[in-house]
C-alpha cells in the first residue's frame, strides 16, 4: 500500500457560494505541487501525494511536512499527516500525526467502527459487540463477505490497514472543478497522472459503475488471491494462445485497450475460438480403420480423419476438417519440434487441433 | 412502448366502428395513448430497466433486451465435448456484447480458457471485463459478490449447484438488478430461469475435406421463458459469422417467429 501524505485544510472543506474556498484550495494544491507533481485532489480541502519519493528528496518526512506547512501557511491553516493508504493518512492529518511505516493497523485498531462512514455496517457491528476497527479487522474475511457483502469486505480491508480506499473518501468532482478553476488544461505542463477519471459515461453514471465493479472485484481478489481475477489484453500473435495475455486485475491501473494492426503471417483467419485451453487437451484422431492419423513432413495427412476423442471421452465422428497447416511454434514445449495445426468438426464441437511428433492435442475449442 | 396494462384499459380505443363520432374518439384516444406512453416510458431504459442486446438476439428476448435482475440460462447442443459447450458459451458471450460495449461491466466466472479474441470480435469490451478463471469451491460466493457490483455476470459452474445455492444467486441478482447468465454445461442448473436459450441445428461452414477454413457457424437459438416469453421464439443465426460477430442467417428464416 502506498505511503501517502495528506494535506487537510479545515477551513476549505466546505464549498462556499462565491468559490473563494475552492480558489484558496487551488492555491494550496499549486503550492504543494512544487514538492511533488503527483498530487491528487481527494475532495475539496483535501489533497494527497505519495510520501516516499519526496521525503527522501527533501530529507525525511518531518522535513517534507515542515516545508509544506511553510509553503501553505500564508494561504490557509493546514493539517498534515502521513500513513499507509489514504484512509489512515486522512485520519493522521486530522491529528497531525506521522504514522510509522507498517504501523497503520495499530494506529487504526482503537478507532470506533463508525469512522468508516458506513452507519448501517457500524450499527450491525455494534449489535455483534464489535466497536473498534481492530475488533472488526480480526473477523475472518470469509465471514465478513457472507454477512456484510462486498461493501463490508471493502471496509474490512480498510479497517485492517490492508487497503486505504473507501469510495466515500473521494469526491472526484472537486478534481474537475480544480482544473476548471485553473482555466482548463495547463498548456506545456506535464500531463497529470490520471487518478480518478470522472467522465460521465455513455448512459451517465458509468464512473459510478466502475467504482462498484472495482469494489466487487477487489472483494473476489480478497477471497481467491490477486491472481484470482484477471483481465484480457489482446496482442499480436499467430496462434490463439499468443493473441491474448491475461493480467492480474488491478483497479489502479488504467484498463486501456490495445489495438493490433500488424498482420501476422500464418494466423488462422477469424472466427476465433471461444475457449483457448490453458494447457492443451490430449486428443486421439484416427482414420476410418481406427489407425492414428499421421501428418507427413510436408504437412499432408496420410489418411482422412474418421473419429476424434478428446481426453478419453467417447469417440465423435469427424464431419469436416481444414488443414493441416505448418506451425513452427512450440508454445508449451521447450524443445524445437515440427508441429502443425488443423481445424476439425466432430460431434457438436469444432476444434483447433495441434499435432506434434504424431501426437494430437486440442489447443482451442470453437464452443 | 411500455404501457402498464391498467392504464391501457383506461385509454384504449373502443372497438372500431364506421360512425364518424367513433373515429373521432379513436383519434383522441390514440393521442392520449401516445402521451401516456411517453410519460410511462423509462427515462433511460438501458440504465433503469433493460440492458441492450445485439439485434439478431434481441428479437429472441421478450423485452428486446436483458431485463435487469433476471437470470438467463444458455445451453448448447447436447453432446458437446468434455471441454466445449456445444455453442452455449458463444451464445452467452454474444448476449453480453452490446451491454458491455455501452459501458456495463462483465464478469466471467469459471471459464479457465476464455478465447479473448473471440470475445472481442463478438463485441465485448475487454477493458471492462474481468475473468475469474478458477473460482474452485468458492464459485457461488464469488458469483454472489460479483452480482453486487457488476451488471453482467456469466457463470459456468465448475460443480453441480445445489438448488438452495442457485436460488440464492437468482434472488441476489434480482435484488441487485444485475443479469446472471448461466452456462451450466454438464454441471446443470436446478432452477427455472426467467429465460432459457437453447441451441439446435448447429452447422459449421467453410471446412470440407482439408480445404478452406472454418468460416462461420449457423445455429438455431430457441428462447423460452415465463409469462410473456412462454411461447418459444426461434432465430436462425450466424454465430460466429465470418468476422467473428453474430448475424442473422437470412437463408433459414422459414420457421422464424
Amino acid at each position: 500500500m502506498d505511503r501517502l501524505l495528506v494535506v487537510r485544510c479545515p477551513d476549505l472543506l466546505d464549498e462556499d457560494e462565491d468559490g473563494t474556498a475552492l480558489r484558496s484550495f487551488v492555491e494550496v494544491v499549486d503550492a504543494v505541487e512544487a514538492y511533488c507533481p503527483w498530487i491528487t485532489a481527494v475532495r475539496p480541502g483535501l489533497c494527497s501525494l505519495p510520501a516516499r519519493g519526496p521525503a527522501r528528496y527533501f530529507g525525511g518526512e518531518d522535513a517534507l511536512i515542515r516545508s509544506i506547512v511553510g509553503a501553505t501557511s500564508d494561504i490557509t491553516p493546514v493539517e498534515v499527516g502521513v500513513a499507509d493508504g489514504l484512509f489512515a493518512a486522512v485520519l493522521a492529518a486530522r491529528r497531525g500525526l506521522v504514522v510509522p511505516p507498517g504501523g497503520t493497523p495499530d494506529f487504526l485498531a482503537p478507532l470506533p467502527v463508525g469512522i468508516l462512514g458506513n452507519p448501517g455496517l457500524a450499527e450491525l457491528l455494534a449489535r455483534l459487540g464489535i466497536r473498534t476497527l481492530g475488533d472488526f479487522a480480526a473477523l475472518p474475511a470469509s465471514h465478513v463477505l457472507g454477512r456484510f457483502g462486498a461493501d463490508g469486505v471493502t471496509c474490512h480491508r480498510v479497517a485492517g490497514g490492508r487497503s486505504g480506499e473507501l469510495a466515500e473518501l473521494r469526491q472526484p468532482l472537486a478534481r474537475r472543478r480544480v482544473d476548471e478553476q485553473r482555466g482548463g488544461g495547463r498548456p506545456g505542463g506535464a500531463p497529470r497522472r490520471a487518478t480518478v477519471v470522472d467522465e460521465p459515461g455513455f448512459w451517465g453514471g458509468v464512473g459510478d459503475t466502475d467504482v462498484r465493479a472495482g469494489r466487487s472485484l477487489a472483494a473476489v481478489q480478497d477471497l481467491l488471491g490477486p491472481d484470482g481475477v484477471v483481465t484480457a489484453r489482446l496482442q499480436g500473435g499467430r496462434g490463439p494462445a499468443q493473441r491474448a495475455r491475461f493480467v492480474t486485475w488491478n483497479a489502479r491501473e488504467p484498463q486501456e485497450d490495445s489495438t493490433l494492426g500488424a498482420p501476422w503471417p500464418g494466423q488462422i483467419p477469424p472466427p476465433a475460438p471461444v475457449v483457448v485451453h490453458p494447457t492443451p487437451l490430449r486428443a486421439e484422431l484416427v482414420d476410418a480403420r481406427g489407425e492414428p492419423v499421421r501428418v507427413s513432413g510436408r504437412c499432408l495427412l496420410a489418411t482422412a480423419p474418421g473419429r476424434l476423442s478428446v481426453e478419453e471421452a467417447p469417440w465423435a465422428e469427424v464431419t469436416a476438417w481444414a488443414g493441416p497447416w505448418p506451425s513452427d511454434e512450440r508454445w508449451w514445449s521447450r524443445s524445437r519440434r515440427k508441429s502443425a495445426r488443423m481445424q476439425a468438426v466432430a460431434g457438436a464441437e469444432a476444434y483447433l487441433l495441434l499435432v506434434e511428433r504424431g501426437r494430437w492435442w486440442v489447443e482451442a475449442t470453437y464452443g | 412502448m411500455f404501457v402498464a396494462s391498467p392504464d391501457r384499459r383506461d385509454v384504449d380505443a373502443p372497438p372500431p366502428g364506421p360512425s364518424p363520432r367513433r373515429s373521432l374518439d379513436r383519434e383522441r384516444d390514440l393521442a392520449s395513448l401516445a402521451v401516456l406512453a411517453e410519460r410511462t416510458r423509462p427515462v433511460s431504459s438501458s440504465q433503469t430497466r433493460l440492458l441492450p442486446v445485439v439485434p439478431p438476439l434481441a428479437d429472441l428476448l421478450p423485452d428486446g433486451g436483458l431485463r435487469r435482475g433476471s437470470t438467463v440460462v444458455v445451453t448448447g447442443l447436447a453432446g458437446g465435448g468434455p471441454e466445449g459447450s456445444g455453442g452455449g458459451i458463444s451464445v452467452a458471450l454474444a448476449l453480453l456484447a452490446a451491454a458491455s460495449g455501452t459501458g456495463s461491466w462483465c464478469a466471467l466466472v469459471g471459464l479457465p480458457g476464455l478465447g479473448a479474441v473471440a470475445a472481442h470480435d463478438l463485441g465485448i469490451d475487454l477493458a471492462r471485463s474481468a475473468v475469474v478463471p478458477r473460482p474452485g469451491a468458492a464459485w457461488a460466493e464469488v458469483t454472489a459478490v460479483l452480482i453486487e457490483g457488476v451488471d453482467l455476470v456469466m457463470l459456468c459452474p465448475p460443480f453441480p449447484p445445489r438448488p438452495a445455492m442457485a436460488r440464492r444467486l437468482v434472488a441476489r441478482a434480482r435484488e441487485r438488478r444485475s443479469v446472471l447468465v448461466v452456462v451450466p454445461g454438464r454441471a446443470g442448473w436446478p432452477e427455472h430461469p426467467d429465460l432459457h436459450l437453447g441451441v439446435s441445428d448447429m452447422r459449421w461452414d467453410g471446412a470440407g475435406t482439408g480445404e478452406g477454413y472454418l468460416s462461420g457457424r449457423r445455429m438455431t437459438v430457441t428462447a423460452t421463458g415465463r409469462r410473456s416469453a412462454a411461447r418459444p421464439r426461434h432465430r436462425h443465426l450466424w454465430l460466429p459469422s465470418a468476422t467473428g460477430a453474430v448475424a442473422e442467417d437470412a437463408t433459414g428464416t422459414g420457421t422464424a417467429g
